[in-house]
This record gives structure tokens, sequence and C-alpha cells, in this order.
């Protein structure tokens, strides 16, 4: 365990990356000062606070130099799928291939953030027609074009149907430009109806079991192109192995978000918490490192909670946090507020869920893909938050709109209104664009109030 | 013969006589738009004529454009404000191909064809962020003068983003950068970055040289170098920007003559 | 009898009226109007005021929404949460190109059915849904044979009739026999329109226009194809399916290529000079393909961004059609 938890600027993580060096901490081989991103343009790194821990320091390394590794992986005659939408589900199946390695191009979203606007990704998807009244996600558009991040994949593939209409869009334009994609449907999932079978999901959701197979045979398609990318066959016991990989990822992940949302004090600020959750959805390419990196977050996090460790007043208000930031920084912020996060619901839960082992491999990836709270209502997702909100014990609720994302105009008026029915607690929608120092003094106010509200309520 | 274009746009009307003839400016002048428009614009029409010893009667034709043009009584015809502008600047730069107009309350890119003719155009005519009004928020905010935003902004050394989509909320968000000590410079640099970046969304991929900046807001400085800096391709600012929308009206006002004694 | 109220082109009404319940596609009057559901920044305009009509809706029985979009699939949550009227979510594939998404869709209209029974609808026999279907398929020809002798407004607003009421409301002479304006061929393409939008018609013409091709959702575009005899005959079900599912073209679908396949023979067709493209604030769908309609079509293209406020309607629009047309002319 590092000295004391705390929060480091990234320039004193300079000085204390050479203490690490000089102790002998073994650290992997992409590890290094964060400062050299820096160099390379993601200035956003300069305005935030890290962890202090070799093992956060580890896990940014590891997030920030997966281009490279997509680079490499290239270099060494892997092929690259990149997988759009879906977010936890083509990875297990790509993964599960000696050659194959998959990404999200998606994860683009974040480099006008972190490169604070300077990566000229936006304006080139204003030149296109995708303007700022689109996601953020639209920055995909101007990486794909300039080849600046990740190489340009051999495979793209992208889920539509009950997905939001900004991305399905720019997807779309994309296609339209030239990139072929392999679309694979995924259906709203419905309430089965009376008289039909129907299949409990994992995380708690029921599906007709049609869609289940319906979905069943959309990823069959996509398993028989995977297959000619990769030339290679994918039966049912490397399925289930990668299945058992995956797992392996979301079991960290499940134990390292018990215990750091409901610790007395805050082992692991927000700003990790969300970095090391992403890692579920893609492995950020390398899954074998994934694990390792999860494992000695895992171990940093249980010894602090063991020896009560922690870096935030023990009186933090327990937020609940719904949606992705598309400012990193918010979270710093979150937290400067007086609040901490004891949940969260970043768009992608069922790939936080384990995925059946019991149950033959495609079957079992088909129901987990269904289990996406996104792709059923709002009361559907409204209800797993609840449920995980009186799990971890938040006392108040955040959601966070993206600007410009489709589902964000009516979803959360929905998902608010029965959040404070079930549980009676605060809820409070905050909007985050790419960058927010201008707005800063607003949700200031909003997440200072809220945090305010909740140090009221507890003393009734 | 003199022909007339007026200009009835949101903040201000102009006028421009012409010898219909020579295209020879007699008299331009311009007044703040306000409720009584009509009788405004008649107001500086006689002004004009006067100012030159100008007869009525001499005034043989009249073309009126803007989004107040349907309702200058005195004009014989009206022509949208594209099409006006595009004649107006193309005659004071003969080769423009691309011309981007920046009012108080509305932007346009106009594309021409080789002969000078309207090939394509876009209009933001909804939203404040992308006109003069931003700026003038800007400006008020800051307690400096419109006319010296660019200056400032030429000093800056680094342009804030603007968030918001809305001018009403970017005004809180300027106070807020106040109150947290960013400086002027950036700021104004800034909203000069976002006005571009509307500009250049509205243009598209495809924007052929040269490019011809005009409007109200072209008078600002700094604007053309954001602009500049957001399409990636050189700016030159119209001669006489707030008028070539009169400008052209009145050349066309003069074509419309020709044909009627052809 | 109380209607079954929807506005997605992929509701076939054939299936609806077979039940023997009354199919009404909604055409909304206006946009941006007060309701009881307020306006919120990044709702589409179009979604809002279906969702307030059908919360007003007092004529009707059920409501059947779709997930072509997902502001629409969102709509439906609101709808089952404050409004009492019994409400349908049909999931309606974007993919189109697999048998799967094709039987899928077949599947959801067997489940539609079941929706209609429950509201006393009846499961009809296939000769009576193929009677049905034929007297549709022969009020949608009518239709579409009388396009060269109506004007461009009378012709959205006889597709909008037709849409509301059905076959029974056609008149049983030839829709008009007057002749028609001529002006420069234009195209209107988009999402749905509402009744205020009508009144672009008009302006157009007014301005030396002419819309011969109205490849909106409202238009000719969310027209489904005719239909085969014999399919119709042996397999009415699997027909209709064909004609909805397998022809309309939208910019929902993935790809969306038929879409720009079918706008190519119908430009090419009707000779068009110009396009007016028309969408709503915050529908990502057709703002997307503004850019890539710009790309292609090597024709000029008019943006219309309709946001619900009056200015757009009474100023903004007619402006830059006028523009438009000067530009044109």
């Amino acid at each position: 365990m590092t000295d004391t938890p705390g929060q480091i600027t990234l320039q004193r993580w300079d000085k204390h990356f050479q203490q690490l060096q000089r102790a002998g901490v073994p650290q992997p081989s992409y590890c290094g000062p964060l400062s050299r991103h820096v160099e390379n343009g993601d200035t956003r790194l300069l305005k935030l606070r890290y962890d202090n821990s070799a093992a956060a320091l580890r896990l940014w390394n590891f997030l920030l130099t997966e281009e490279d590794r997509l680079h490499k992986a290239r270099g060494d005659g892997k092929k690259l799928v990149g997988t759009m939408k879906d977010l936890g589900t083509i990875p297990v199946m790509a993964y599960s291939f000696d050659n194959l390695v998959a990404f999200y191009p998606d994860g683009a979203w974040w480099i006008p953030c972190v490169m604070e606007l300077n990566s000229s990704l936006l304006s080139i998807a204003d030149k296109l027609g995708i303007d700022e009244s689109f996601c953020p996600v639209r920055a995909m558009l101007g990486a794909f074009l300039t080849g600046a991040h990740f190489p340009i994949p051999e495979l793209l593939v992208c889920s539509v149907g009950a997905t939001c209409d900004d991305f399905s869009a720019i997807a779309q334009r994309l296609n339209g430009l030239g990139y072929a994609i392999l679309w694979w449907e995924i259906p709203h999932r419905r309430t089965p109806e009376a008289d039909e079978p129907a299949v409990k999901l994992p995380g708690g959701f029921s599906a007709a079991k049609s869609q289940v197979e319906f979905v069943k045979s959309e990823l069959a398609r996509i398993k028989t192109a995977l297959e000619d990318l990769a030339g290679e066959h994918l039966d049912e016991k490397k399925l289930s192995a990668g299945i058992k990989k995956a797992n392996q990822v979301r079991s960290l992940l499940a134990e390292l978000r018990k215990i750091v949302f409901t610790a007395p004090l805050c082992p692991l600020p927000a700003l990790e918490m969300l970095i090391a959750e992403m890692l579920a959805i893609h492995f950020c390419s390398d899954q074998k490192e994934t694990i390792a990196v999860l494992q000695a977050l895992l171990e940093e996090v249980k010894t602090r909670a063991k020896a009560g460790a922690g870096f935030l007043s023990v009186d933090a208000a327990r937020i609940f946090w719904v949606n992705p930031v598309a400012d990193l920084q918010v979270m710093n912020l979150l937290e400067e507020c007086g609040g901490r996060i004891c949940g969260t619901d970043y768009l992608f839960t069922h790939a936080l869920d384990i995925i059946p082992q019991d149950l033959p491999p495609l079957e079992a990836l088909s129901q987990m893909a269904l289990a996406d709270p996104m792709v059923g209502s709002s009361a559907d997702r409204a209800s797993r938050i609840s449920a995980d909100i009186k799990s971890f014990g938040a006392e108040a609720l955040i959601i966070s709109r993206i600007p410009g994302a489709s589902h964000c105009a009516l979803e959360g008026r929905v998902i608010g209104e029965i959040v404070r029915d079930k549980l009676g607690i605060p809820v409070v929608e905050i909007e985050v664009p790419p960058l927010t120092d201008s707005i800063q003094p607003t949700l200031r106010t909003r997440l200072e109030a809220l945090v305010e509200t909740v140090r009221e309520r507890r003393k009734k | 013969m003199i022909c007339a274009g007026i200009d009835a746009g949101s903040r201000t009307i102009k006028i421009v006589l012409m010898e219909a003839d020579t295209l020879q400016v007699v008299a331009k002048g311009l007044t703040d738009q306000g409720v009584e428009q009509d009788k405004l614009t008649q107001k500086l029409f006689q002004r004009l004529l006067k100012s030159k010893g100008v007869k009525r009667k001499n005034v043989t034709r009249i073309v009126a454009t803007g989004y107040g043009r349907n309702a200058v009584s005195i004009a014989d015809t009206t022509i949208t404000e594209i099409t006006c502008h595009a004649v107006g600047v193309r005659h004071l730069v003969p080769n423009a191909v691309t011309i981007i107009d920046i009012g108080g309350e509305d932007s346009k890119l106009i594309h021409l064809d080789k002969s000078g003719k309207v090939r394509d155009f876009a209009m933001n005519d909804r939203c404040a962020a992308g006109t003069g009004r931003f700026l003038e928020v800007v400006a008020r905010r800051l307690g400096v003068d419109i006319g010296s935003l660019g200056e400032l902004a030429a000093k800056s050394r680094r342009p804030v983003p603007i968030s918001s989509m809305c001018v009403v909320f970017a005004e809180t968000e300027i106070i807020g950068l106040l109150a947290s000590g960013t400086q002027r410079e950036d700021i104004i640099a800034g909203v000069q970055a976002a006005i571009a970046a509307r500009i250049s969304a509205l243009a598209g991929r495809n924007i052929d040289n040269p490019v011809v900046f005009t409007g109200g807001v072209a008078l600002v400085s700094g604007m053309d170098t954001a602009l500049q800096s957001a399409l990636g391709h050189g700016v030159t600012i119209s001669p006489d920007p707030q008028m070539t929308g009169a400008l052209g009206a009145a050349i066309l006002a003069s074509n419309q003559l020709d044909e009627a004694g052809s | 009898m109380k209607a079954i109220v929807y506005s997605c082109p992929y509701i076939p009404a054939e299936w609806i009226a077979a039940h023997g319940l009354r199919p009404s596609r909604t055409m909304p009057g206006t946009v941006g109007a007060t309701g009881p559901l307020a306006i919120v920044e990044g709702l589409c305009p179009y979604v809002h005021s279906f969702i307030n009509e059908v919360m007003a809706e007092k004529a009707a029985c059920g409501v059947i929404v779709t997930t072509l979009c997902d502001q629409m699939r969102r709509a439906f949550d609101v709808l089952t949460r404050r409004c009492d009227l019994p409400a349908f979510l049909v999931n309606v594939p974007h993919t189109w190109q697999t048998i799967a998404a094709q039987k899928m869709y077949v599947d959801e209209l067997k489940r539609l059915g079941q929706f209609l029974i429950r509201l006393g609808g009846k499961p009809p026999s296939d000769q009576t849904l193929a009677e049905v279907m034929f007297a549709y398929d022969s009020a949608r020809k009518s239709i579409l044979e009388a396009r060269s002798n109506l004007s461009a407004r009378q012709y959205a607003e006889t597709i909008a009739a037709f849409n509301r009421d059905g076959p029974s409301n056609m008149p049983n002479k030839k829709l008009s026999t007057q002749p028609i304006n001529t002006g420069i061929p234009l195209a209107i393409i988009g999402g749905p329109m509402v009744k205020q939008d009508l009144d672009i018609f008009d302006i157009v013409e007014q301005s030396g226009g002419l819309i011969v091709l109205d490849a909106t959702e409202t238009g000719e575009r969310g027209m489904c194809a005719t239909f085969d005899r014999r399919g119709l005959r042996d397999e009415p079900l699997m027909e209709l399916s064909r004609a909805y599912f397998g022809s309309i073209p939208d910019a929902s679908r993935r790809p969306n290529s038929e879409l720009y396949n079918w706008l190519k023979q119908k430009l090419a067709d009707r000779a068009v000079r110009g396009i007016i493209f028309r969408r709503y604030l915050w529908c990502d769908t057709w703002h997307a393909e503004l850019g890539r309609l710009k790309d292609w079509a090597n024709l000029p293209v008019l943006d219309i961004d309709v946001g619900g406020d009056s200015r757009t309607h009474q100023v903004r629009t007619p402006n830059r059609i006028h523009a438009f047309l000067e530009m044109l002319q």
C-alpha cells in the first residue's frame, strides 16, 4: 500500500514515479511518467487529480498506452476488430481467438477531452455535418479519417436496433464514407408475453426466449465473420474459455466495486474507478494485462479498506452516478464538492455481470447482450439502478446527461421519477460536455447543493 | 437613372443609391432598425436623396432585401439577401467563390459557381451562437467596446473553449470564467473560435477559394483570423461589408431595368 | 369505431383493419405546442408532439409506437407511465437484409395482432386479410396515379387522408382534373411532416418551384409497395411484410443504402433540380444524412431545420425557400 491514500497532481506523480523506480517497485514496460502523455498532446492530464498508488499509476499508463498496443498488435500480425456500441459482448468472442484484438472506436469520445479540443476531431465531424447537436462520440469520425489515433481495424462490427440514434447515425455516416460495417441487430428487450417462454437474464431482467434466440443468431453471424477474419474456427470449448477469461475480469471488478462503494472510508477515487470499470468492455486491448492491472488495484484497495485508510471525509455524500462523463475532471469535482461514488451505471452494467458458464456459450453471450439496461425500457434501467442504490447504500442519484445523446432527453426524467418514488432520495440531472472548465461554477453549485441536501437529510 | 437597393436587416437598414448605367454608387447610408421599419426606411431614403440632390422620380427601380424586405413599401420588388449578398460581394471581389456573411442575428454561407451565381447556401438563423449577437453579449459582459474585441483577442495565449450551444447559457459560462480569473482575452478568443466553429459546421467539407467575409461582424477585428483557423482556408474581408446586401440589391435593380428595357 | 393511432410507416394499416379495428396514422397538427409533456432540450419536436397528441387523444382505443428511432422508443416509456391509452411497442428491425430480421418483423406483426385482439379485434383469416389488402392497394394505386393531376399539396393531403382514414373515404371519381402548376421541380426529403408543414408546398409554388417528389415519411416514400397478386392470394401476411418492411426505404435502416437507391431512381425519373431537406432539431437520424446527401446528390440541397417555434414556420422557412428558388432560377 502507498503511504497515505491521497490524490496528487500529474507533476507530483512524475516525482512519485521516480521514487517508485528507486524503491524497485516493479512496473510493466508500458509504464512511465504520465507527463510523457502530456507531451503527446493529452494536456487534460495536467488538470486531473490521481490516486497516489502504484496500482493506479499502472492503470493510467495502461489506459493511455492503448493506441500503442493496437499499433503493436497490427505490427505483430494480429487482426483488429473495431466493435461498436454493444459495450461488452463482441470483445468476449473476439478475445477467444488467438490472433484477434478488439477495441471500441467509440472510446474516441474522450479524445477531445483528454486533448482539450486540440485534436481537431470535432471540427472534422462538424465538416461532415455531424455537429455539436450530436453526442461527443462524433469524435470517432475524425479518428477514422485522420488515422491519427487507433489503427483502422480490418473489421468493423456495430450493433443497431435498441441503440441510441446519434451513435447509429454517426456509424452510418462512417459507412457512407466508405467504411464497411457489419451491422447486427439487438432488439428492444420487452416484457415476455403471458403465453411465451421467458428467460431470466443475468442481472435480473427477463426476456422472451424468442428474443434470446434471435440475438443468438446474430452473434452466430458475427462469429462467422470473426472466424473468417482470424482464419480460425471458434468452437464451443474456445468460446467457453473466452467467457471464463472475461468472467475473471468481471469478478475482479465486482469485488472492487463492492469494496470501494461500501467501505466506510472511500479507498479509491471516482476517476480511477471509472477507468477501471471501462476495462470491462474490451479489456483495453489486452485481456491478460487487464486482469493483472485489476488484481493490483484490488490488492491496494483491500489493503486500504482493511487498514481503514481512505482519502475522503468519512461523511462524504454517497452518490450513485448514472452515465459516463465526457469530461473526466468532473469525477474529481464531485469529490471536491464532498461527494463519493457509491454505485454506477455507465451504460454497460451488463458487462459487469458474470456471464453464465452453465449454458452453451453463445446462448450465454446472447443473454448477456440482452441484459444490457440500455436495450430495454428506461423503467427497467431505473429498476436496476434502484436495486444497486439499495445494495451500495447510496444516498442520492446523479444523472449525467451526455450532450446530444438521444436517450438522455427523456430517459433521465423517467429514471429520476422512479428512483424518487421508490427510494425517496434526491436526484439531480447535470449535463457534462467534453470540457467543463467554463461551466464549473454551475456544476459545482449543483453538486455542492446535492451534498448539502444529503447531509441535511442525515440529520432527520 | 438611379437604382436603389434597400437591405432591411434585423439590426440595421442599409440603402445604396446607384447609377443604373455605370453601377457607380451615388450615395449609401444606414440607420438602426426599429418598430416602424417602413418609416425609418423612408426617412433614410429621403435623407440620401437630399444629400446628393437626387429627385425621387429619378429613382426608377427599388429592390428590397433582408428579413424585413416585405415591409418596405417603396420597393418595386424583393429579392432574398442570399442572392443580394452574392451579387454585392462579387461586384466588389470579382473572383469570390465562397461568401461568409455574419450579421447581428444570423449567419450564412454562400457558394458561387464560376459565373458568380449562387450554387448552394446554408443558413443559421435560428441560433444566436454563430452570430454577432454572441460578440455583443461578450462585449457587454466584459465591459468593452465591440470594436476592441479583436485587439484583445489577439493578446490571447489560450482561448478558452465555450461549451454551451446557447448564447444565454454561454453568458453564464462567461460570468463563471471571469469569476475564476480567466483572462478577458482568452474568453474573447474562445467566443470568436466558437462562432467560427459554427460557420465551419455550416460550410461542411466543400469550401473553395477565395473565401470572402462580409456582414457587420466582418468589421470586428480578429473574426477573420478565427474563421481562417476554423476553416483551414484564407479569408478576405469584403470591402464595405455592411453594405454588400444593399449593394447587391441595387445592382439587381439595375439588371431588372436592363431586362425590362431589352 | 374507435381508432388505433400510430405514426410509423412500417405499421401496416391493413393488418389493423383486418382485425376489425380502425387504423389511423396520425399527423400532428404542429410542433412546439404546449401540452402535458414539456419540451426539453434534446427532445425531438415531432416525438414531443406525438406524445402530446396521443395523451390528448379521446377517440382512440390504443396506440402503437415503434422502435424506428430511439427517441420514439423512449416515448413509449413516457406513454406507458403517463397515458391510460393502451400502448404497444413494435420492434421494427433496423437491419433488413437478413432472414432473421425479416422473420422478426413478421413475428412482431403477429404479436401486434395479439394486442389488437385484446382491444377487441378478431384474428383475421387469410382471405379477410387479402381482401383488406386488396382494397388498400387499389386505393394507393389510384392516389399514385392521380399524382400528376393534383397539386403537390393536394397530393400530400390525399396521402395523409388515406393514412388517417384508409380507403373508405376515397372519392369514387377521379381525384381531380385540374391542370397542375409548373415550376422548378423539387424533391422534399425527410422524416414525418406535421399538418402545418404542408404550407411548404404552397410556399414553394409561390416562389416558382414545384414539389414533384415527396420523399418524406408521410409522403410517397412512406407508402408501401404494390402487392403482388399471387403473394396476396397465397400468403397475405408474408406479402404484407414484403411490401412494408421489404420496400419502404428509410434513413434509420442499417445500412440505409436502399434509401439512396430509391432516391437515385426517383430523382432521375422526376427530373428533380433541387432538394429541400426537412428535418427536426434533435433528430439525429436525419440530421446525419444532410452532409451525405449534399455529397451524394449532385443537386443543390436546402436544409430546413424545424424546432417548433413560430418564427421558423412564419419567417425562416419561407425565407430559405425563396432564396433557394431564386438561386435555382
